[in-house]
């Protein structure tokens, strides 16, 4: 990490007092996996990065060091490990044990592929799943790994386009959905994106035994990188955008999948303005029909009616970007300044700790 | 979350309303973007003006090269690479239209493309045709290319230095590239008036393009070639337009094209916030570091290579690390423009 990025990080900061509300069970248990704890990869003031886990006080459990930013990971089920993948283009990603950050593994990304930030298991911890480029040839693919052999590769699935990212398992367990950005990067090209203009974003659902592509779904406008999303319990599918267009254009950053296609939501135009044209996350309650949203480019956190696409709630957060639900119908959003900021449609948003670090995109 | 718990708690919790004040609205009048846009205007027609003219000079020198001409031809890529420099800190807008910035300037090369792009170029026997440049990526596409062809020692003593007709070929038809492009983009710059004029977010935009140039400026042109950074070796071939010698050169051009064309209406939002005397402490550090640069016209690796010259060099690195605190720290904190861990980050 160079030292302007340490500068931004201790400006981001600056003024803000390490808090930390002991004696307070302050925040109710995360829906899903590992109920108790919560993690993401982060910046630490010294300029170094790591993965950390917090508990539901908001005191953190461990930070695990890794030499590279990470980005986001995923929980395997039935066992306590998390895997966390390297910022794109990510060389590697970590298995740490859930309890404690030790590192179990390190996996580097196969020759001619890098990871981008995102993975899932199947529903018996087994398979790993994990969205990858070749980057030579620009293919995006799902890598999979076998986590009972030790994370082998054991198998890899085309998806006919460019630039996947997020990718997350349908509650029926069957069906892979991967939020294909349709942006062509290359390693030696920085963040440089190759294609703006032939670009061709899409959900993918895909079978995840045989790879198969069941369907294929594209937003309203060709730069509208679709490149994050969340499945309800129901099996009603969220996807966010980051539109690649002029910032003064403002389309909708937010779909829902209906009938076969994508229903997109907007907003009023301040919200729209208020999103900066990027979504980080999304994340659907898995207990109600809300959804929340943050945009860090914004400073803005939203909650809407999933069913409807009603906005019910906004707040400013400056660098906010990870979501998660809370059991008992709100959600936890993180930001780079090291907040945790609990957020739900029926009650303004609350600032829950501050924490002497950056939490980088994700909450796992 | 219980009653009871959240009760107990309730003093401990902070409304975010509060923590959300430095995400306020920092839009003034329009002022600032009023003035902003002729200024960039201006800067993009110098380039275009200054581009067309080094296609027309590549021509002349291609056709009956001699000393005169080459001379002319190099001193011509100079004027324009500058006029480059001094709007290259606009990152938003119609130059973000086809990578338009990366084609004018692929950088950095830590695998140097366009040595090996160039090698592929000159030696193979395929036409140079617009139609190949269009095709060929952004390390073919500007300044860096013609710098290599002009300037790059080993190639300048090669048996395909210039004015070898293939050679030749790829500088013209990547002088024409360059100068279209310019054009298009002065052109484009003019047609953003309105939604530049008419959308808040582009204050920001503005403001925080010129912050990250001053970064770029502090740490990877400045900072990391005098191994300030990192393995603590000095290393000219980090930095730009080593090839030329105009590294220092073209940090000048881009420090003074921030305080032409972004600087008066900057100054002007700081005062209207009543920062009259940041603003003040700004403009006399801008004043400074321009009046205080050493020696800028020797190459990087001359004034690496020379104790005495390496101290001068620091000198102006204070000054420009300076300027940048100035601007990116206080002045962008008190108008509200905040550069995210997050938000710059693109995923």
């Amino acid at each position: 990490m160079d030292r302007s990025r340490r500068k931004l990080l201790k400006a981001a900061l600056a003024g803000s007092a390490a808090l930390s509300l002991s004696g307070c069970s302050l925040l109710p248990r995360k829906s899903g996996f590992n109920p108790e704890q919560y993690s993401a990869a982060v910046g630490k003031p010294d300029g170094s990065f790591g993965v950390s886990a917090f508990d539901l006080e908001g005191q953190p459990l461990w930070v695990s060091s890794v030499d590279t930013r990470c980005h986001s990971g995923c929980t395997r089920p039935l066992i306590n490990q998390l895997v966390f993948f390297e910022r794109r283009p990510g060389w590697s990603l970590h298995v740490l044990d859930a309890s404690t950050g030790k590192r179990l593994h390190h996996i580097e990304a196969a020759q001619g592929e890098h990871f981008v930030g995102h993975g899932v298991f199947s529903p018996d911890g087994r398979w790993l799943y994990a969205t990858a480029s070749r980057y030579e040839p620009g293919e995006g693919i799902v890598a999979v790994y076998d986590a009972e052999q030790n994370y082998q590769r054991v198998n890899t699935f085309e998806l006919a386009g460019i630039g996947p990212h997020q990718i997350t398992l349908h509650p029926d367990g069957e069906t892979l959905a991967i939020a294909l950005g349709g942006i062509l990067t290359h390693p030696d090209y920085d963040r440089l994106k190759l294609n703006l203009d032939t670009m061709a974003p899409a959900l993918i659902l895909m079978n995840r035994r045989s790879g198969a592509i069941i369907s294929r779904l594209t937003p309203s406008h060709h730069q509208q990188s679709l490149r994050h999303l969340d499945i309800h319990p129901s099996g009603k599918v969220f996807v966010a955008y980051q539109h690649q267009g002029p910032r003064h254009e403002m389309p909708a950053l937010l779909a829902r999948l209906e009938n076969h296609r994508l229903k997109e939501i907007r907003f009023d135009d301040e919200t729209q303005a208020d999103l900066g044209n990027y979504i980080a996350s999304v994340i659907a309650h898995p207990e109600n029909d809300l959804v929340a949203a943050a945009s860090p480019v914004g400073g803005t956190a939203v909650v809407f009616q999933g069913s409807t696409g009603k906005l019910l709630a906004k707040a400013s957060i400056p660098d906010c970007s990870g979501v998660q639900a809370l059991a008992g119908g709100d959600f936890l959003i993180s930001s780079g300044q090291g907040k945790l900021v609990r957020f739900g449609a029926n009650q303004p948003a609350q600032e829950i700790a501050q924490l002497p670090l950056y939490w980088d995109h994700h909450l796992v | 979350m219980q009653p009871v718990i959240r009760a107990f708690c309730a003093s401990a919790l902070a409304i975010v309303a509060s923590a959300s004040v430095v995400a306020a609205p920092m839009d003034g009048p329009q002022s600032a973007r009023a003035g902003w846009h002729p200024a960039i205007q201006s800067a993009y027609d110098l380039l275009a003006e200054e581009t067309n003219q080094l296609a027309e000079q590549a021509s002349t020198y291609c056709a009956e090269p001699g000393a005169n001409d080459r001379e002319r031809l190099e001193q011509q890529w100079r004027d324009a690479f500058m006029a480059w420099q001094q709007v290259r800190f606009v990152d938003f807008g119609p130059v973000e239209n086809n990578n338009l910035a990366w084609q004018f300037q692929f950088w950095p090369d830590p695998k140097n493309l366009v040595a090996r792009k160039a090698g592929y170029l000159t030696t193979s026997d395929q036409p140079i045709t617009a139609d190949l440049i269009e095709q060929s990526g952004v390390a073919v596409q500007g300044f860096p290319m013609l710098e290599y062809l002009l300037f790059d020692k080993p190639f300048s003593t090669g048996k395909h230095a210039l004015p070898a007709t293939h050679s030749c070929a790829l500088l013209t038809t990547v002088t024409r590239h360059l100068a279209s492009n310019s054009k298009q983009l002065s052109a484009d710059w003019h047609h953003f008036k309105t939604p530049y004029l008419n959308t808040e977010a582009y204050q920001a935009s503005t403001i925080k393009s010129a912050m990250a140039a001053l970064e770029i400026l502090e740490e990877r042109r400045l900072a990391k070639p005098m191994g300030l950074r990192g393995n603590g070796k000095r290393n000219p071939y980090l930095t730009d337009a080593w090839r030329s010698g105009t590294s220092l050169l073209s940090v000048e051009a881009t420090l003074r094209g921030l305080q032409q064309h972004f600087l008066p209406d900057f100054l002007e939002l700081l005062k209207q916030k009543g920062e009259l005397q940041l603003a003040e402490r700004i403009q006399r550090q801008f004043d400074a570091a321009l009046d205080n640069f050493p020696e800028a016209d020797r190459p990087m690796t001359a004034l690496l290579s020379d104790d005495n010259a390496f101290r001068t060099l620091q000198g102006l690195y204070v000054d420009v690390s300076q300027l940048t605190t100035l601007v990116n720290d206080q002045a962008a904190v008190a108008l509200g423009v905040v550069r995210g861990f997050n938000s710059s980050d693109g995923d």
